[in-house]
């Protein structure tokens, strides 16, 4: 086991940390599994290379999420808001069929074919770290994901609109009746979840392939994160994605055909020996 | 009594179908002998390998002109019926079905994937139809889902690793490391590339295998790098060959590496989303566009003239399918599959890709098999071909499980 080992764990599970996150908190808030989000995944991941294609990298890291919270809003308004009094699972569907219809519609846009996006110029190659050579990238990836992630829980914990996002996934009836406009709370929380899917998107464009297939690729393993994270628990997503992304890892090194079922057997222990996850009840 | 009667309409609706195979097997032999020779395309139109699809057409439509032109075989016209599907056996044997029953095709081309020319090898007797196989590359084509009414028109799996383990000694590199995707073509090619390797006095310091879409090459590749390997031999396809490709680049791991050998990794398709960074790189080649023969020049040269492009190996291979077939009818003096079928066997015919032979055993075409290297030309990256392995070499002895 050598750090370049190590560090291909920490980029993956950077990943890991962003797209989860985003679930987490639309988990949540709305109780909503919501399958749809390797599409916004996907759709991030697509938009970022049309973007840099024409404007470069770095706007593409700009546009995707704004356009992906847009697309979360609209999510929100149309199915989130006026259906949140049906039953979990028929929402659950809902989105399922949503990504359906989202992986036909990249094909009808982008085609069926392997794409890639190439990393600015300055991050291309690799770059002396700790001794080794790594992928400039990855390293950019691994920044980028701490970075985000002490942003999002220095707003959660420090701002009021956090506050209210905190006690609206705590208990949402008894935050509404405290006064807390919990429409407003939910509109923010999958809009904000829907840019943090598609920024991870985006920073994994020049990092894998891009293929059609690729958002349901992520999403078994980002539901399972968010699982044993602690159900809502944004903090306990981001500490299970990136265990789960080193742990991955360490055992691909070691055998690449059990590295597959590490996330089911991470899933399967967690919830026998705490079934409510690593975070238990706390938010973030 | 509404499932009985559904039970009966079926069994109607079965016989009728049948009846209508058998009238339409029974008039290719009859009024079909000077009325247009038939042949159905059912490339898939849709997905990823919609492209494909589309030039493998190309191709078909070059050798139908270049034919017609001359006045057809033995003075009859031929005529291509477009259809498409989606790269399913199930909707390619639906529109087999209907286009040699409804449309009186005797022939059938463009089709796609092994699974698809698995289903539709199993019903060609029935059908009385044959196939041309330019594509599908599965050696149990030619092995238990062998058809004497279907034609290998292309290298199999097996003769591809075994040209590419036969340039070996070619190759600079002493120390290989093999990366190979985790299922029965990538453990095969391995098995055949190590036993070559030892053969050439070259050692083989890693072996690893990759699950079906990964997506995170990161700890194979250090793996590679770390084991002191100065060349490699890449088994994966698809969006696992683009992410490794991609991923190696970001690696720096070319900089160790004198050679990088794939399987079926990089073709012409794929030269513009792999870039710049594949040059250097070395590749089964099934098809020289650049092969010094009249046959060549002539095709290369009409095709471009029709289609506005050089053709590669998907066009190329369907236009050596369709004159194999046109010597065959006209060997056979007739266009009735069963006759034709008869005809194949054994015949040697001269194409694109120089002299070949049906082989009667199993239907598969002995010809050449080529290394290629991944150069930039004038118009971006091509293929530069070094080594020309003949098939005696690589074709492995007809599979016993294969029986007419």
């Amino acid at each position: 086991m050598n750090a370049a080992q190590l560090l291909n764990g920490v980029a993956l599970g950077s990943l890991l940390m962003v797209l989860s996150s985003g679930l987490a908190m639309i988990y949540g808030l709305r109780g909503v599994a919501n399958f749809a989000h390797g599409a916004l995944y996907m759709a991030g991941a697509y938009i970022a290379y049309s973007v840099s294609d024409r404007a470069g990298f770095w706007l593409a890291l700009l546009v995707v999420p704004l356009a992906l919270a847009v697309l979360g809003v609209v999510l929100e308004l149309a199915f989130f808001r006026p259906l949140q009094h049906r039953s979990h699972i028929e929402l659950g569907l809902i989105t399922f069929g949503l990504a359906l219809m989202a992986e036909r519609l990249v094909v009808l846009i982008w085609g069926e074919s392997t794409l890639r996006v190439n990393p600015p110029e300055f991050l291309q190659g690799t770059t002396s770290f700790v001794g080794i050579e790594y992928p400039s990238y990855r390293l950019a990836i691994i920044v980028i994901a701490v970075l985000l992630a002490a942003a999002l829980i220095v707003w959660l914990r420090s701002t009021s609109i956090g506050l209210h996002i905190r006690a609206a996934s705590q208990d949402i009836e008894t935050a509404a009746i405290m006064g807390i406009n919990v429409d407003r709370v939910s509109l923010v929380v999958v809009a904000v979840g829907a840019a943090l899917a598609g920024l991870a998107g985006a920073l994994a464009a020049p990092y894998i392939a891009l293929d059609p297939g690729m958002g349901n690729a992520f999403l078994i393993t980002v539901l399972i994160v968010v699982v044993v994270g602690g159900i809502g628990s944004i903090a306990g997503a981001m500490i299970a994605g990136m265990g789960l992304g080193i742990i991955q890892t360490v055992t691909t090194v070691w055998s690449p055909s059990l590295a597959v079922v590490v996330p089911y057997a991470a899933l399967t222990i967690v919830l026998l020996w705490r079934p409510t996850g690593l975070a238990g009840k706390r938010v973030s | 009594m509404k499932r009985r009667l559904l039970a009966a309409a079926s069994a109607v609706t079965l016989a009728t179908t049948m009846a209508a195979c058998g009238a339409a097997s029974d008039s290719s032999g009859g009024d079909s002998e000077d009325g247009p020779i038939k042949i159905a395309l059912i490339p898939p139109t849709s997905g990823a390998l919609a492209q494909f699809g589309t030039d493998a057409v190309k191709g078909w439509e070059t050798a139908v002109r270049l034919i017609n032109a001359e006045g057809g075989i033995d003075g009859r016209k031929i005529e291509l019926i477009k259809k498409s599907s989606d790269a399913d056996p199930a909707t390619t044997l639906r529109v087999a079905k209907e286009a040699v029953t409804q449309d009186g095709a005797q022939f059938i081309g463009a089709v796609m994937t092994s699974p698809e020319h698995g289903a539709l090898n199993a019903q060609l007797e029935g059908l009385g139809a044959m196939s041309f196989n330019a594509m599908g590359k599965d050696d149990a084509l030619v092995g238990e889902q062998c058809s004497p009414y279907a034609v290998h028109v292309v290298q199999t799996t097996s003769m591809d690793v075994n040209a590419l383990a036969a340039s070996l000694t070619e190759l600079p590199g002493e120390k290989w490391a093999i990366q190979a995707v985790d299922y029965a073509t990538g453990h095969s090619a391995a098995e055949t590339f190590k036993a070559a390797a030892e053969k050439a006095g070259k050692q083989v310091v890693l072996e690893q295998f990759a699950p079906l879409n990964t997506t995170d090459f990161g700890s194979y590749i250090t793996k590679l790098k770390g084991s002191g390997a100065d060349a490699v031999f890449a088994v994966e396809f698809g969006a696992d060959g683009v992410a490794f490709v991609q991923q190696a680049e970001q690696f720096n791991l070319d900089a160790q590496l004198k050679t990088v050998l794939g399987l079926n990794m990089v073709s012409e398709p794929l030269f513009e989303t792999l870039g710049d960074s594949i040059e250097g790189y070395y590749n089964n080649v099934g098809y020289d566009a650049a092969g010094d023969n009249e046959l060549n020049k002539e095709f290369v040269e009409a095709y471009t003239e029709d289609h506005g492009s050089a053709p590669y190996y998907v066009p190329a291979d369907n236009y050596t399918a369709a004159q194999i077939l046109f010597a065959a009818i006209e060997k056979a003096g007739s266009s009735d599959p069963a006759e034709v079928s008869e005809a194949i066997k054994d015949l040697t015919v001269d194409t694109v890709v120089g002299e070949v032979t049906v082989r009667g055993a199993d239907g598969q075409v002995l010809r050449d098999s080529y290394l290629g290297e991944v150069v930039k030309g004038e118009d971006g990256l091509a293929f530069d071909i070094l080594t020309n392995t003949d098939a005696g070499v690589t074709t492995p002895e007809p599979d016993s499980a294969c029986k007419f």
